[in-house]
């Protein structure tokens, strides 16, 4: 499967990346694996930030996954993957994998790092979203910061809980129902010592549940940090029209291509990395028209300014926008 | 975590894991009462100035709550200075903590060559350091950690 994949082209998001050779597939729980990537010459990795993620290109498409070491000087890359039956393929796809063989890797991208001036982590993860949560806690204990950890996951279907335990001891708090997570939640949002910072990672439902929680109990929005790696799908769009004022170009862009897709089809270079609206790497001067907001990256304030846009995801809400391009 | 066996902060009749609003004001400071704090529980302190036994009770109290908690301080810049330098330390952020100080004051200047701190009260544009005695040009380059405006040897660059 990976010869072929090798075969085609390095997708713009893996562009300038890495070449990985499967080292190793675990299986986590029944529907989550865990897959080692190593350089094939035994070259030692980049180092990451803690929460980073890396994007792994399969077929034509790429998808990110979370990292789940500490980052520090590895000689090997793991993610875990929940096999998506509906997804887009990509889950699938990461499931046949074994090992030898090669796949296309993005260097690891910071996105959820922690906060260097916190005396205490407070994670909070939702099923596969232990992943990202799982790097700062082995970070802390590395680094020797205080950390606590509360994990919903469904019996039996919890990824790396032996590893949390060990790591965490008493700071590992599991809730295998909503009940009780909600009061474990409470009573820790109402107890933190001043230091604390609060990181979140599971379904997007969940995050805002967490976050709007928190925020009632006047956590300050610098405070809260939370990856958004299970952003629902966004919808196709409406087409429209960029007009690239400096060039003097005009582009459509059709329902179901992003403004990124359309401008690289066009030949033009534009920084970006994630591709999903989270990393900000490919923001582009709105001159005139409304841009459609749809990235997470933008404040509510700088949205309302229109005067800045995310092109991976976000598109127009008038039928022309003009771009300093 | 801290909650368990804190210092007593009787002094100060803070509960423990307060997270309302702590009023501290410094001096004479006397709006601070008109602050609002949306209806949230409010804890005032008042002290004489910023030494380090005050801040010393301030750290006390902030150890003592959790987050949530806010922190306005009102008097002088030079003291009110210090104790946002003390609140940061504590772990409580900038946007956490509300400032109100009174236009005019004595100003903290740090001497970058003995490292101690100078109080100018006369609001010149140089103070001689009281570690080292040297004649001080005051910059508007500010410390928040260490409330201070940064100074430099005055007239170091005149031939003489």
């Amino acid at each position: 499967m990976t010869m072929t994949a090798l075969k085609t082209r390095a997708h713009p998001a893996v562009e300038g990346g890495l070449q990985l050779e499967v080292t190793n597939v675990s299986l986590q729980t029944e529907s989550i694996i865990s897959i080692t990537l190593a350089d094939p010459s035994g070259e030692r990795l980049p180092s990451y930030v803690p929460g980073s993620h890396l994007v792994v290109q399969y077929g034509s498409g790429v998808n990110a996954y979370s990292l789940t070491e500490s980052g520090s000087a590895p000689s090997e890359y793991t993610i875990s993957v929940l096999r998506v039956e509906d997804g887009a393929g990509g889950s699938v796809a990461m499931h046949r994998l074994s090992v030898g063989d090669r796949v296309y890797v993005s260097r690891p991208r910071s996105a959820f790092a922690p906060v260097s001036t916190a005396t205490h982590h407070l994670l909070v993860a939702a099923g596969i979203g232990i992943t990202p949560v799982l790097s700062h806690a082995r970070a802390a204990a590395e680094r020797g910061i205080a950390a606590s950890l509360i994990y919903v996951y469904r019996p039996g279907a919890g990824a790396h809980v032996a590893d949390t335990r060990e790591l965490l001891g008493p700071g590992l708090i599991e809730c295998t129902d909503r009940g009780s997570f909600q009061k474990v939640l409470t009573e820790h949002l109402t107890t933190q010592a001043l230091g604390t910072h609060l990181y979140v990672c599971g379904p997007a439902a969940f995050m805002d549940a967490v976050l709007d929680q928190a925020r009632e109990l006047g956590w300050s929005p610098a405070r809260l940090h939370s990856e958004a790696f299970g952003a629902a799908p966004l919808d196709e769009g409406e087409p429209f029209t960029v007009n690239l004022v400096r060039s003097g170009v005009r582009l459509e862009v059709p329902a179901g291509v992003s403004l990124l897709e359309t401008l690289e089809k066009a030949g033009r270079s534009i920084p970006n990395m994630c591709r999903k609206g989270i990393c900000g790497e490919c923001s582009l001067s709105v001159v005139r028209g409304a841009p459609q907001h749809r990235d997470l990256y933008l404040t509510d304030q700088e949205k309302a300014a229109n005067t800045t846009m995310m092109c991976c995801v976000s598109r127009s809400e008038d039928p022309e926008l003009e771009l300093d391009l | 975590m801290r909650s368990v066996s804190m210092p007593p902060t009787a002094c100060t009749g803070l509960e423990p894991g307060f997270r309302g609003v702590i009023c501290a004001s410094f001096g004479a400071a006397g709006d601070i009462a008109k602050q609002d704090t949306g209806g949230r529980p409010r804890h005032d302190l008042h002290f004489a100035s910023a030494t380090p036994n005050t801040l010393s009770d301030l750290r006390t109290v902030l150890g003592a709550s959790h987050v949530g908690v806010r922190l306005v301080l009102a008097g002088p810049q030079a003291d009110i200075r210090a104790a946002a330098a003390v609140a940061a330390e504590c772990g409580l952020l900038e946007e956490e903590v509300t400032l109100l100080s009174d236009e005019a004051g004595p100003r903290v200047v740090y001497c970058p060559h003995c490292l101690t701190t100078t109080i100018d009260r006369a609001a010149g544009s140089e103070v001689e350091c009281q570690g080292c005695a040297t004649v001080l040009a005051i910059t508007d380059h500010f410390s928040r950690r260490k409330g201070a405006y940064l100074g430099y040897s005055a007239h170091a660059e005149e031939a003489s």
